[in-house]
């Protein structure tokens, strides 16, 4: 594993689109955090004496990763750029005839979605205490934490969507139109029609799972939640697409021509 | 011990058949050509090889043993095209080779020099000729000095220099005992250096062996006399000619055997015709092939 992750970091260490990408990506994070709590704070202030402040511990754990949620989608666009160029260039061919197995380069890109996936975790958790702290009137605590872990989950089970679609899609362009479509509108649009015409299980669409956990800040608490199942019901939900998601990746691979 | 060993190959896109049960045996040291017109089945045979493409039935060995990442991991192989990643140097581009070959990266300065790309090794890729990029496909495949080497059709966008420098190149490291699989369309490519030969065509096999033993190549005679019909009819009666054509003012003589020519002249001689002109000729690689490809696929 080692030798992998060395690979791949010879890949991108000079690779300027990578980099700028993933730093824009990390940026936009605190600073939708500060933006939408400044506004909130200088606009809003009638309005928080009578929901609360969610910029205070511990409703800033679910406010900040509710925010984040909505921008998640940059992370899968990396990803679908480091999976895409590999064809582009062929160089999964390569990779395969100087002398990785197949599944090497699996565990390859799903180093990525790791490393992207935590690095995520750590810059938004850092960035929500930061905001806390600034914009909240109660002290520091990880009381509610578990709303960063869902967002986690959530951006894990994106990034798997991403990764299956580049692995299949191969060219850069289709892929991300694709994942942004599904992204930004088709997960939406099939849970809405689901949530319609069949009921509570609508909620259980990939990216709608990791939704239904992380309801937006204030609307979330005046909104009845009749039509919830329980919380381990949408994590197993988030589990069993980023396993079958997975699966499917090394089947791809591992069976068809490169 | 053979370094390749296929059995009964085969691979079908869609309705195209690209190989056709395909089995032969390449031995350790062989400079191994395999021929055939394109689209003949040579790439997918070797993608096959180096596990790119699978196989829909039959086996390989590679060192005699079920292929892994470790088989490959001794080969330097050039398939089809250059792949290297567009936005890195020649330099990172081999950094990233010797990684994934597990080796170091002192061999790397090596490579480039043989290939003729110090001087722009630490250029983009994507700013690099046709040609470049070839030479860096063939760094690629000598970084760590393997043993065996598989090249597909390595001269592919060179110029003549460069195709003389590759010739001579495989000529070298064949001279050093390694073992050299190349596929190639051009058969000149291949006549002076293959040891061994597979000719395919529509992905069936039409031949495998030593070249001299699986295609006959036997010189030919260019002969000439005052009168060529009365020497052609006398050359037919001679042992071991299988034919004899009048060609502008040459008879081209075939024999079955390799032809001895004082046996020749002396038996013109004995019969009253007196030679005006007599040439030992080689059949080249590219006759015998298309004789071999051009009958009908059994």
């Amino acid at each position: 594993m080692k030798q992998i992750i060395y690979t791949e970091w010879l890949k991108v260490k000079n690779y300027r689109t990578f980099w700028a990408m993933l730093l824009l990506a990390l940026i936009i994070i605190p600073a939708g955090n500060f933006m939408v709590a400044d506004k909130f704070t200088e606009n809003l202030q009638q309005l928080s004496k009578l929901v609360g402040n969610p910029f205070s511990f511990p409703d800033i754990w679910l406010t900040m990763a509710s925010i984040n949620s909505y921008i998640s989608a940059l992370f899968g666009l990396l990803l679908i750029i480091l999976v895409t160029n590999e064809y582009t260039y062929r160089t999964n061919r390569q990779n395969i005839i100087d002398g990785w197995e197949r599944k090497h380069f699996v565990y390859a890109k799903l180093f990525w979605l790791v490393l992207l996936a935590l690095l995520t975790l750590v810059v938004a958790t850092i960035s929500a205490i930061l905001v806390g702290v600034i914009y909240g009137n109660k002290p520091f605590s990880f009381e509610g934490y578990e709303y960063m872990l869902y967002y986690f989950l959530q951006l894990v089970v994106m990034l798997t969507i991403a990764l299956l679609i580049g692995v299949l899609v191969k060219r850069a362009g289709m892929a991300i139109v694709l994942f942004v479509a599904y992204n930004m509108m088709l997960d939406q649009l099939l849970t809405f029609l689901l949530k319609r015409y069949v009921g509570t299980m609508g909620g259980l669409l990939p990216l709608q799972s990791g939704d239904e956990l992380l309801p937006f800040p204030l609307v979330g608490k005046m909104v009845a939640t009749s039509d919830h199942y329980d919380t381990y019901v949408y994590i197993l939900a988030m589990l069993c697409y980023i396993i079958l998601g997975i699966f499917l990746v090394f089947r791809k691979i591992l069976k068809s021509d490169l | 011990m053979p370094i390749l060993t296929l059995q009964n190959i085969s691979k079908r896109y869609g309705a195209v058949q690209a190989l056709a049960g395909v089995s032969f045996e390449v031995p350790a040291g062989s400079v191994f050509g395999i021929l055939g017109p394109n689209g003949s089945g040579k790439t997918t045979l070797l993608g096959i090889v180096t596990d790119v493409l699978k196989a829909d039935t039959g086996h390989f060995t590679l060192f005699d043993k079920t292929p892994t990442a470790r088989e490959r991991r001794q080969i330097g192989t050039l398939l089809e095209t250059p792949n290297f990643y567009h936005y890195l140097s020649g330099y990172k581009n081999l950094e990233i080779s010797a990684a994934v070959k597990q080796r170091g990266k002192d061999d790397i300065a090596r490579v480039l020099d043989i290939c003729g790309l110090t001087q722009r090794q630490h250029s983009a890729f994507k700013t690099y000729s046709l040609g470049m990029k070839q030479r860096l496909a063939i760094a690629g495949v000598l970084l760590g000095d393997p043993e065996v080497l598989i090249l597909d059709e390595p001269t592919n966008g060179l110029d003549p220099a460069g195709i003389a420098e590759v010739r001579d190149l495989v000529r070298r490291l064949a001279g050093t005992g390694k073992t050299i699989i190349l596929a190639s369309h051009l058969l000149d490519e291949v006549e002076k250096v293959c040891t061994h030969v597979a000719i395919l065509r529509k992905g069936n096999l039409l031949l495998s062996g030593a070249v001299n033993e699986v295609i006959s190549r036997n010189d030919y005679i260019e002969i000439a006399a005052a009168n060529n019909h009365a020497l052609q009819s006398l050359l037919l009666q001679y042992p071991g000619c299988t034919s004899a054509e009048l060609n502008g003012g040459l008879l081209k003589v075939m024999f079955a055997a390799q032809p001895d020519a004082a046996a020749i002249n002396n038996y013109c001689a004995q019969q009253g015709i007196w030679l005006s002109h007599l040439q030992l000729r080689k059949k080249s690689l590219e006759t015998a092939f298309l004789e071999i490809t051009n009958t009908p696929a059994q």
